[in-house]
C-alpha cells in the first residue's frame, strides 16, 4: 500500500471541502441546521398591502410547524426579501437568495413577477411557488417546471360563473368592470367562458354576454364609465377591479343606484372594499383564496387563532392562507423526498396531496397547478356590525376538480366565445 | 349620444372641478417660485386622510358645516407644513439649479407616502358626504347627485376666491409684481421672501382644501397622491404654466375630451384626455394663457 503523502492528502481533503460546499444539505435529518425557505413578496410599493398578509401568513405557518416538530426534524426558517411588485426587482432579489443556497421560494403575488421567475428558476435551478398571482399563462403558454401555482388559478372565474348559475339561473345578462390591463382582460374572457359552459348546462338558458366597460387604472373619476354601465341590459355585473380603484368605483356607483337591482359578482377583493365602504358597501359576492370563517379544516382553524394572535387582525385576507399553502407544500415535500434538492423537491410536488387552511389540495402534475376548492362569500352591510359595519351573509365552496381548464401546459387556453 | 349629452357634461363638470381643486396650488406655486412640485398630490393624500381623522373623531360629517370646518382645519394644517416645507428645502434650494428642487419634492412626495403608510397604515378606507350631501335629485334622466353638485360648487368657489385675491387685492398686486420681475420688486422695497413664503403656504393649503372637500370624492389609500396628480399637471401645463385662470379653463377642456372620449372610445378610456393634451399643447405650446405667470 501506497503511503499517503502531503500533495495527495491536501488534494483529497480540497476535493471533499469542494464536493461539501457544492451540496451542504442535499440530505434532510442529516444535521439539526434550520431548513431555508425564501419568501420573496412585496413589501413595500403599490402591492405592500397584499405582501403583509404573505408575510404574517408563512411566518404563522412556519412557527405552526416548527412547534409541531419541523420538517423531518428540522425547523424551517423563512428569509424575506422585497420584491416591490416589479419583475427587475423580484428577479434580482431571487437571484440573490439562490446565491446564498435558498433554492425554495414562494410569496410570488403578481403575475409579470411570477411570470418572469419560470426561465431563472429554470436557469438558476430554483423553484417559486406562486402565493396568489392569476395569469393563466402561468400554468399554460409560458408553463416552467420550476414554478407552481400552489393557489387558485384562473379557473376560480369559472368557479364563480358556475356558481351564479347554480344561485341565479334568470340572472342570464351579464356585463364586466374591467380594468384596462391585461390580467382584467383575462379575468372577463375566463368568466365569460365559465358562463357559457355553466349556464346552458345547469339553467338551459343561453346567457347574453354585453361588452364590458372598460375602466382605467388608477382613477380618482369612474363617473363616465358607472353611467356606462348603468345603461346596460345587463343584470349581473363581474367586478374585476381591485383595492383602492374598487372602493372608489363602488362608492361613487352609489347614488347612481348601479348595484341596486342588479346581481354584483366582484372578481377578488375578498374585504378591501367593504372594509373601505363599510355600511355603505353594496351587497355583493366576492372570490376568496380562503374564508377563515368557513372552518374548512382543523389545520385552517389552528392557523386563524395564531394568525390572530399574532397580528391582532380578525379579518385576515385570503392570501395569508396561499403562503400557509406554500409552506406547506414544501414541507410536505420535503417530509415526502427526505431532500430539499430542486429536482427531489420538483418531482416531490407534482402530484403532491396535502393539507391546507382551505383542506385538501393536489398539485396536478403536468402543469403544476394545484386543484382546491374555490371560495366565495357574500357581503351585505349590517349597521348592527359595530366595528366593521357589514357581514358575511353566505359562504359557498365549489370542488375544483369540477371547474378547472385541461392541463395543457406550453400551450394557450382555448376559451368559449361570445357569438 | 345626444341623449347622454346632458350626463356627460354634467360629468365633465365634476371631473374638471375636482381635478381643478388640486391643481389650483400646483399652479400657484409654479407661477410664483417656478417650483414644479413634484409632492403636491402627496400633500394633497394628507390633507385626505387628516380629513378623514378629524371625521372619526369629531361629529365633522354630521352637518355640512362640520364637514367645511374640517376642510378649512385641514387646509390650515397642511398650509402649515407648507410653511415648514418652505423653511427646510424651497428656500435652502431657491438658488441652485431647478433639477435638484425637483428632485427634492420627489423625495417629499416618498416622505408623503412614508407618513401615510405609518399613521393611517395600508388599508383602503373611505369617508361618506354629510347628510345633505349623501342623497342624489333627479332631473329627467340626469342622476344628480348632492355631494357631485357641491364638488362643482366647490371648484367654482375656489377660482373665483382665487380670481379675487390675485386681481382684486393688494396682496394679489405684489404676488404678480413678483411672479414678473422678483428683482424688480426688492428693489421698490417689497419682502419677496414673505411673499414667496405666503404663497407656498396659500398652495399647501389649497393642497389640504381640495383633500378635505374631497375625502368622499373617492376612496383613501397610500396610492392616493398619484391618482390625481397626473390630471393636475396635464391642466397645469395646457392652462399655460402658473396661470389660475388657465388651469381653470384647461381643467374643463380637458374633462370635456375625457367624458366625450369615453362615449365615444369606451374600449380605450382615458385616451382622449392625452390626445387632446397633445394637441393643444401642438396649436398652443405654451398653454391657453401663456403669460407664463401668474394671472
Amino acid at each position: 500500500m501506497s503511503k499517503l503523502n502531503r500533495r495527495a492528502f491536501l488534494a483529497s481533503g480540497a476535493g471533499a471541502a469542494l464536493a461539501l460546499s457544492a451540496n451542504p444539505r442535499i440530505v434532510v435529518g442529516q444535521t439539526n441546521e434550520p431548513i431555508r425557505l425564501g419568501v420573496v413578496t412585496p413589501l413595500s410599493g403599490p402591492q405592500e398591502f397584499i405582501g403583509s398578509f404573505v408575510k404574517n401568513g408563512a411566518e404563522v405557518a412556519v412557527d405552526l410547524i416548527n412547534k409541531a416538530g419541523g420538517v423531518r426534524g428540522r425547523p424551517l426558517a423563512l428569509e424575506f426579501r422585497d420584491e416591490k411588485a416589479n419583475p427587475a426587482a423580484a428577479t434580482t432579489v431571487a437571484r440573490e437568495l439562490l446565491g446564498m443556497g435558498i433554492n425554495l421560494q414562494l410569496g410570488t403575488i403578481a403575475s409579470t413577477v411570477a411570470l418572469a421567475y419560470g426561465p431563472l428558476m429554470q436557469a438558476e435551478n430554483g423553484i417559486n411557488l406562486t402565493c396568489g398571482a392569476g395569469s393563466e399563462k402561468i400554468n399554460h403558454e409560458n408553463y416552467s417546471p420550476h414554478v407552481f401555482r400552489i393557489g387558485d388559478g384562473t379557473y376560480r372565474m369559472r368557479a364563480q360563473a358556475r356558481m351564479m348559475a347554480e344561485k341565479f339561473p334568470d340572472v342570464t345578462s351579464w356585463t364586466g368592470i374591467i380594468p384596462d390591463h391585461e390580467y382584467g382582460r383575462t379575468v372577463w374572457a375566463i368568466y365569460v367562458d365559465g358562463l357559457l359552459e355553466f349556464y346552458p348546462k345547469i339553467t338551459g338558458k343561453q346567457p347574453q354576454i354585453v361588452d364590458p366597460i372598460i375602466v382605467p387604472y388608477g382613477s380618482g373619476d369612474y363617473r363616465n364609465f358607472i353611467t356606462q354601465a348603468a345603461r346596460t341590459e345587463a343584470r349581473g355585473i363581474v367586478n374585476a377591479t381591485y383595492g383602492g380603484d374598487a372602493a372608489t368605483f363602488f362608492q361613487q356607483a352609489r347614488p347612481f343606484g348601479l348595484f341596486n337591482n342588479r346581481i354584483l359578482m366582484d372578481v377578488a377583493n375578498e374585504f378591501i372594499v367593504a372594509n373601505a365602504l363599510k355600511t355603505q358597501v353594496p351587497k355583493h359576492w366576492t372570490g376568496t383564496h380562503w374564508y377563515y370563517g368557513a372552518s374548512a379544516s382543523p389545520i385552517g382553524e389552528s392557523f386563524y387563532k395564531a394568525y390572530v394572535a399574532k397580528t391582532g387582525n380578525k379579518m385576515p385576507m385570503g392570501w395569508a392562507g396561499e403562503a400557509q399553502a406554500a409552506v406547506a407544500a414544501y414541507a410536505a415535500a420535503i417530509a415526502k423526498t427526505g431532500s430539499t434538492e430542486t429536482k427531489a423537491i420538483i418531482e416531490a410536488l407534482k402530484g403532491l396531496s396535502y393539507d391546507t387552511v382551505t383542506g385538501a389540495r393536489t398539485i396536478r402534475a403536468e402543469d403544476n397547478q394545484a386543484i382546491k376548492d374555490l371560495e366565495m362569500i357574500q357581503i351585505e352591510p349590517d349597521a348592527s356590525a359595530a366595528d366593521v359595519g357589514f357581514k358575511v351573509s353566505d359562504y359557498v365552496k365549489i370542488p375544483g376538480a369540477g371547474v378547472i381548464e385541461p392541463a395543457t401546459p406550453g400551450q394557450a387556453m382555448v376559451l368559449r366565445k361570445s357569438s | 349620444m345626444l341623449a347622454d349629452l346632458p350626463t356627460l357634461l354634467f360629468n365633465t363638470l365634476i371631473w374638471g372641478m375636482a381635478t381643478f381643486l388640486v391643481a389650483a396650488g400646483l399652479t400657484m406655486i409654479f407661477g410664483i417660485l417656478h417650483v414644479l412640485n413634484f409632492s403636491h398630490g402627496g400633500f394633497f393624500m394628507i390633507g385626505a386622510y387628516v380629513a378623514h381623522s378629524l371625521a372619526n373623531w369629531s361629529s365633522a360629517m354630521a352637518n355640512i358645516w362640520g364637514f367645511l370646518l374640517a376642510s378649512v382645519i385641514t387646509a390650515a394644517v397642511i398650509g402649515a407644513v407648507g410653511l415648514v416645507v418652505d423653511r427646510a428645502i424651497f428656500r435652502r434650494l431657491a438658488h441652485v439649479d431647478g433639477a435638484y428642487v425637483l428632485v427634492a419634492t420627489y423625495a417629499l412626495l416618498l416622505v408623503c407616502n412614508g407618513v401615510v403608510k405609518l399613521i393611517w397604515g395600508l388599508n383602503v378606507v373611505s369617508a361618506s358626504p354629510p347628510p345633505e350631501l349623501f342623497d342624489v335629485s333627479f332631473l329627467g334622466n340626469l342622476v344628480l347627485p348632492h355631494y357631485s353638485i357641491f364638488v362643482i360648487v366647490a371648484g367654482l368657489a375656489v377660482f373665483l376666491a382665487l380670481e379675487w385675491l390675485i386681481n382684486m387685492t393688494s396682496v394679489g398686486r405684489l404676488i404678480q409684481a413678483i411672479a414678473i420681475d422678483p428683482w424688480m420688486a426688492r428693489l421698490l422695497g417689497i419682502n419677496v421672501g414673505l411673499i414667496y413664503s405666503a404663497t407656498v403656504i396659500i398652495g399647501f393649503a389649497l393642497a389640504g382644501l381640495a383633500g378635505g372637500l374631497l375625502v368622499a370624492n373617492q376612496s383613501l389609500s397610500p396610492d392616493l397622491a398619484g391618482i390625481f396628480i397626473i390630471q393636475a399637471f396635464g391642466v397645469v401645463i395646457v392652462g399655460g404654466m402658473g396661470s389660475i385662470r388657465g388651469a381653470f379653463l384647461a381643467s374643463l377642456l380637458l374633462g370635456l375630451a375625457d367624458s366625450f372620449g369615453t362615449a365615444l372610445l369606451p374600449q380605450m378610456p382615458g385616451l382622449f384626455f392625452f390626445v387632446a393634451l397633445a394637441a393643444i399643447l401642438l396649436i398652443r405650446p405654451r398653454g391657453l394663457i401663456a403669460s407664463g405667470r401668474l394671472s
